[in-house]
């Protein structure tokens, strides 16, 4: 990646001096200075997660010190083309034509790298974070990290309120539609380091929105730290279709949490792609609140090398006649691990409610492991209530029909394990992310 | 008919175990180019398990004898090898393949076979287009009136028994083989879905082609006449005849000829 740090003298420890610097490089109104540091306040209170919690019983984190991982707090206008930008990682996602994106936003720790939007309908906004909090500070104090990952949600998520550096920021009003996706890039360029990155997408009534979130860095010795929070609103009879593709290099602990709350009518299609990181804990949330809404949550994970991914997903029913269909499948080579939770949660009250929850996982060898954990939790009498697990490996059946037809064992297992992603791959409308998909799977299956 | 000296299939003495249970048990058969042969025999007596070994499924044991293909043992080639060299298997269960489309697959397994082809025959060959080979496979779906559809479908997943076995047909007349052993090719089908698929077959028959049919009835003998027909009971090739011996068997039934080489069993 050619966006190089130029100098570290700015790195600091996680103390509140660092939230106060960090504000001030940003030139930040009181209020968020003061949220920050309530937030800070709130992260020293609480202690580190343990395996006796539920959510943390399978996740090891010993060897984890955030402390130790120095955050840059000043902010630097990066200059240059978007061609260099990517430069030099050609495996990782790409920006897409000019023509197929409603706008996009490249934020690393250093501040916003780059930032274009074409011409977008009149009250939509597609900035970064940092200058929507000086220039719409009414939606940003409203939606950021308020209601759906408020700063005291957990250990992480309030470090994530105390020194969150970046981000892009998306509002859509009333009765708006943009077909295009907004394309949002957030870079770790410094190794060693923490990346703070935020995601808030507020979509109003009526209107419809496509965003995606890609989060990437090349692998490097030293370890780094990142976190990323990403709140999602949709108002009564909003639409939105939301797509994360996280290709961290294989040095990064990753926490990410993510929470939508969906309105009445509404309509969410997720999908979360899980490639790199050497640690990954998601937190995917859907808060069906509205009546009759609907959520479709999808994901990937492809581990290989010793990755550790776990996932921990949730929906949320709070209203009745909603709907909500989650599928995670993912598959892991050479001594990769991963872990699904998932729960399901109908409150009282959610008649009608119809969820769906399925977690497939394709285990290509011996060292590799796979855990599944689905959970219910039903407190209405009126429900459908579908979950399964199935933690599998390529049939040999399988492999003999390819090769019988000439196709060496090598390609055959490939066809195979592309083909169990497949179906998921083929839900997003955008032949380009299919593309990068398809590719990312095809080098993660190797051979 | 062929005028090559060594036969194209020379099966000898042939022992097959699968988890330690001996399931063929000493099994010859030789079939020449521009033949069609049946082999006939009640449920368990190895057909499809002879069928499966040929084609090089790895979870039979050859224990003894051997598979020559034109003189050369072909026991320690890999399946896929033994497909690109021409041997073919029209499955009695193709298997269901999520995700993977049908058109995909056949491209895929149509562009190993010609190249391995090309590269043993010494010819420069260059591999078809997208839009050829999209070409080539309606022109045979067609023929065997296989919806358009299908090629967007994954592989087998929804097809009814009769479309399986119509695919079957399909990858066949695609990979032009020179050897196609046909496992049950008619269970399932329908009277017209077994008149589009042996009318197929024997549009496919040419003088290079050798074909094993392996079958319970002989139902599909009235539309693809063999030239030989055998007799397999408990893993042995017991008898061998021309096209009569299946008349004969038929008439007979499975049980009095179970009878008469029970002791032999």
């Amino acid at each position: 990646m050619s966006v190089t740090a130029s100098s570290v003298e700015n790195l600091a420890a996680f103390t509140a001096d660092t939230v106060r610097a960090l504000s001030s490089s940003r030139n930040e109104p009181e209020w968020m200075l003061q949220k920050r540091l309530d937030a800070f306040a709130i992260y020293e209170q609480l202690p580190m997660p343990a395996r006796t919690d539920e959510e943390w019983r399978r996740t090891d984190l010993r060897m984890l010190k955030p402390e130790r991982f120095a955050i840059e707090t000043a902010l630097q206008t990066q200059s240059g083309t978007l061609e260099t930008i990517l430069s030099g990682s050609e495996h990782q996602m790409q920006f897409g034509a000019a023509d197929q994106r409603a706008g996009l936003s490249v934020v690393s720790d250093h501040g916003t790298v780059w930032h274009e939007a074409g011409e977008l309908p009149e009250g939509v906004i597609f900035t970064d974070l940092t200058t929507a909090v000086s220039e719409h500070p009414d939606l940003v104090r409203e939606y950021f990290m308020t209601q759906a990952v408020p700063a005291d949600f957990g250990k992480f998520q309030a470090l994530h309120a105390a020194l969150w550096q970046t981000g892009t920021f998306l509002y859509v009003p009333e009765g708006v539609t943009v077909d295009l996706p907004f394309r949002s890039f957030a870079l770790q360029t410094t190794t060693g380091t923490s990346l703070f990155t935020h995601s808030l997408v507020v979509v109003e009534k009526q209107a419809e929105a496509f965003f995606v979130d890609a989060f990437q860095s090349d692998t490097a010795e030293e370890a780094s730290f990142t976190s990323a929070v990403v709140e999602l609103f949709l108002a009564d009879d909003a639409k939105l279709r939301y797509v994360q593709v996280q290709d961290w290099g294989r040095h990064v602990w990753n926490f990410m949490t993510q929470r939508a709350i969906l309105g009445t009518d509404s309509e969410l299609k997720s999908l979360e792609v899980t490639l790199g990181s050497r640690f990954t804990k998601n937190s995917i949330g859907s808060h069906l609140r509205g009546e009759n809404a609907l959520a479709e949550m999808l994901g990937i994970y492809f581990g290989d090398q010793k990755q550790f991914f776990d996932h921990h997903t949730w929906q949320l029913h709070e209203s009745p006649y909603a709907t909500s269909d989650l599928e995670f499948k993912g598959a892991l080579k050479e001594g990769a691990r991963s872990v699904y939770s998932g729960l399901i949660k109908v409150e009282e009250g959610a008649q009608k409610t119809d969820a769906f929850q399925q977690n497939r996982n394709l285990v290509l060898d011996r060292t590799s492991r796979a855990d599944s954990i689905p959970n219910l939790e039903i407190a209405a009498n009126d429900v459908r209530c579908t979950h399964g697990a199935t933690v599998s490996q390529v049939e040999e059946e399988h492999l003999f029909y390819l090769e019988s037809r000439g196709i060496p064992r090598a390609e055959a297992q490939k066809l195979v394990v592309e083909g169990f992603f497949r179906p998921v791959i083929d839900r997003i409308p955008v032949e380009e992310i299919q593309d990068f998909l398809q590719g990312a799977i095809a080098r993660k299956v190797g051979y | 008919m062929s005028v090559t000296q060594v036969p194209m299939l020379e099966i000898e003495n042939l022992h097959v175990s699968i988890e330690d249970t001996e399931i063929l048990r000493g099994v010859n058969l030789t079939i020449n180019q521009g033949e069609i042969h049946a082999i006939m025999g009640p449920n368990g007596s190895g057909k499809s398990t002879l069928a499966n070994v040929i084609a090089g499924n790895p979870e039979y044991e050859v224990t003894e004898g051997s598979i020559r293909f034109f003189g050369e043992d072909i026991l320690e080639l890999e399946p896929d090898e033994r497909a690109q060299a021409g041997i073919f298997l029209a499955f009695q269960y193709p298997t269901v393949i999520p995700g993977v489309s049908m058109a995909n697959f056949l491209r895929m397994a149509v562009t190993n076979v010609r190249n391995a082809r090309a590269k043993r025959d010494g010819i420069d060959q260059k591999p078809f287009t997208p839009r050829e080979f999209r070409k080539l496979m309606r022109e045979k779906m067609e023929l065997l009136k296989i919806d358009e559809s299908f090629a967007t479908r994954y592989l087998n997943e929804g097809f009814s028994g009769g479309e399986k076995k119509r695919a079957e047909i399909l990858q066949m007349a695609l990979l032009d083989p020179t050897l196609a052993v046909m496992d049950e090719t008619d269970s399932g089908l329908d009277i017209d879905a077994l008149r589009v698929v042996s009318s197929q077959v024997n549009d496919l028959m040419n003088p290079n082609l050798g074909i094993l049919l392996i079958t319970h009835y002989q139902r599909l003998l009235d539309y693809i006449k063999p030239d030989h027909v055998h007799i397999m009971i408990t893993g042995r090739v017991v008898q061998s005849g021309g096209p009569e011996l299946a008349l004969e068997l038929e008439a007979k039934g499975y049980e009095k000829l179970l009878a008469e080489f029970a002791i032999e069993a």
